[in-house]
């Protein structure tokens, strides 16, 4: 069994207020619980983290000393800012590890992650922190063996800097996570009569794009449940190609086409008010209505279990 | 000979240690990348007509992002899976490294033309293929290929211009009087470079067997061919010069039944070869 609880849902910016209080405010950030399995999984360290942290320091710190294992999809700010507001890297015996992608000219993770605990940003430096924590830089891997049975599977998205997916598998369950991600698409000039037209360019960046969409697929098959990326209406993505993000119709049929069976429509626009997706679940998450995948929209404080 | 040999080869390793890559389209790259407007279609032309620079990105993507080698093959695979900005990066950081640490300028064989042969051969290579009907795909990496296949010269010193002045003199092949000069050819050193930078087996073949085609691993030994058979074209038709003027002759036989390909093809293509060596020469021009 595997429980997975959201205390983050937001892209871009935390934006609390009157109009996100049905879904949440909080930027990205899960807890995963895998059965009989003393460390705890998080899943991003968006602003969602803190409350998380509160929480684990309430109730599972007078058990003992915390060992957590922080799984960052990538590095931008909007999944790293709540790191410093983590209350368990200050405190003296928890066990940490941040596993996360590093985009090629950057630095190593601990400076990317720890950069924002400089004097310059915040009143603590990372290398002051009590806890006991240790980097692990991430590539594409499958089949990682986590230990008590569980396995880790990652994948690289589609986004400007390195993101990965998750896919977390224990006793025949699966849970995969599919942000920031936007689909694959030829990105080369497709029109033999422009000036700068290659054939063999074109026809590459299409079939390797192509093949690229069926691995992400691949990727989260048969999933009990996937997170995926859906910050953007079709209409509003037309202005905001090459942003990094998925559409709700595409998140839709990509999980019905590889067989998902719950869908978490994740990582909502900040402007999205909680009267816009109610409007939309009344079309996106009407049973049936888009093949067999139950769709619904993630929201803060919601828990799911596989 | 043999001391001369083995010191020539102590001298090449560490040659190929820190080997940077050569410079001439440094410039070109930065200009893309440093343009917002630059297109992935300028860009994957611009890297990939630098046959070093080309090396060294596919090494980095392969290095840098994935667990298994050689996933990544291609610019178009790398820019369409990492994106403008991640190649583009690349390609600059990796410019800039070398730019800033000092290229070896090599007195025997001068850049720009060995440059131009290598993309000659790429050129004949890729079009040699395209007009015998090897997938479009697949062409572009006889591209890459042709353009990779003499890198084993770069790491070549001064004694390297005895090796030229013999070849000119007495009409010889370059890597007979490699052999029997240096006691190391260019195929070889081109392996050794091959595996310091983790290029794929097909491109390595390329580099390693293109004068001894039926030495090539069974799987690799048509592209292989097409290579040699386009390096010969581009020496005896001197685009550019790689010091080798005077190919041996009697291998082509053997490369045109493995490709299939007849003498009357590379007329067929010799027009549109030379246009595509025109277009290339912009980026030789710093």
């Amino acid at each position: 069994m595997m429980k997975l609880r959201f205390w983050g849902v937001r892209g871009s910016i935390p934006c609390p207020g009157a109009k996100t209080m049905k879904y949440g405010g909080n930027g990205a950030c899960m807890e995963l619980r895998v059965e009989n399995r003393k460390e705890i999984i998080v899943i991003d360290a968006g602003s969602g983290i803190r409350e998380l942290g509160n929480t684990l320091v309430a109730n599972d710190l007078p058990n003992g000393p915390l060992r957590l294992a922080l799984y960052l999809s990538h590095t931008h700010w909007d999944h790293i800012m709540g790191f410093p507001y983590f209350t368990p890297i200050y405190i003296p015996g928890t066990k940490m590890t941040v596993h996360g992608p590093v985009t090629y000219e950057d630095d190593p993770l601990k400076d990317v992650v720890g950069g924002q605990m400089k004097y310059r940003y915040f009143p603590i430096n990372v290398g002051e922190l009590a806890s006991d924590i240790e980097y692990k830089r991430l590539r594409e891997e499958p089949d990682m063996d986590l230990g008590d049975g569980l396995l880790l599977t990652t994948k690289f998205l589609n986004h400007p800097i390195t993101a990965l997916g998750y896919r977390f598998e224990y006793q025949g369950k699966i849970i995969c996570t599919c942000y920031d991600h936007e689909p694959y698409r030829n990105l080369f000039i497709t029109d033999p009569d422009h000036p700068e037209y290659d054939e063999a360019m074109a026809y590459e960046g299409e079939e390797v794009a192509q093949e690229q969409n069926q691995a992400v697929e691949d990727f989260f098959k048969g999933a009990d449940l996937l997170v995926h990326d859906s910050q953007y209406t079709a209409e509003e993505y037309k202005s905001r190609v090459n942003w990094g993000h998925s559409t709700y119709e595409w998140a839709i049929a990509a999980a019905n086409r590889a067989g998902v069976k719950r869908l978490a429509l994740f990582h909502h626009d900040p402007d999205r008010t909680d009267a816009q997706i109610d409007e939309m679940a009344k079309t996106y998450c009407e049973p049936g209505k888009y093949g067999d995948t139950e769709v619904f929209f993630a929201t803060e404080g919601s828990e799911i279990i596989v | 000979m043999e001391e001369d040999g083995a010191a020539n080869r102590k001298a090449i390793n560490r040659f190929i240690k820190r080997m940077p890559s050569l410079s001439t389209t440094v410039g070109k790259v930065m200009e893309i990348c440093s343009r917002t407007d630059a297109s992935p279609n300028e860009l994957n032309k611009v890297i990939s007509l630098d046959p070093v620079l080309t090396g060294q990105v596919l090494k980095l993507i392969n290095s840098a992002y994935y667990s298994l080698m050689n996933k990544v093959t291609s610019l178009t695979r790398a820019i369409t899976m990492l994106g403008m900005n991640t190649v583009k990066n690349m390609a600059l950081s990796t410019a800039i490294i070398r730019s800033v640490s000092g290229a070896k300028k090599s007195k025997s064989l001068p850049t720009k033309k060995f440059w131009a042969h290598s993309i000659a051969t790429g050129v004949c290579a890729k079009l040699l293929a395209k007009a015998n009907g090897v997938p479009v795909m697949e062409c572009e990496e006889y591209f890459v290929a042709g353009l990779l296949h003499d890198l084993g010269k770069i790491p070549f010193g001064d004694e390297y211009i005895d090796v030229l002045e013999k070849v000119k003199q007495e009409y010889l092949p370059l890597i007979d009087v490699e052999r029997d000069m240096l006691g190391v050819d260019h195929q070889e050193v081109g392996r050794l470079i091959a595996e310091k930078w983790k290029l794929n087996e097909a491109m390595t073949s390329s580099i390693a067997f293109h004068h001894d085609v039926e030495a090539a691993p069974e799987e690799h030994r048509v592209r292989v061919a097409y290579v040699g058979l386009a390096n010969m074209y581009a020496n005896i038709l001197e685009f550019g010069y790689a010091g080798d003027p005077f190919p041996a002759a009697d291998g082509a036989d053997v490369m045109l039944k493995i490709t299939g390909l007849t003498w009357d093809m590379f007329g067929e293509v010799a027009t549109e070869v030379e246009e595509e060596i025109e277009k290339a020469q912009v980026f030789l021009q710093s």
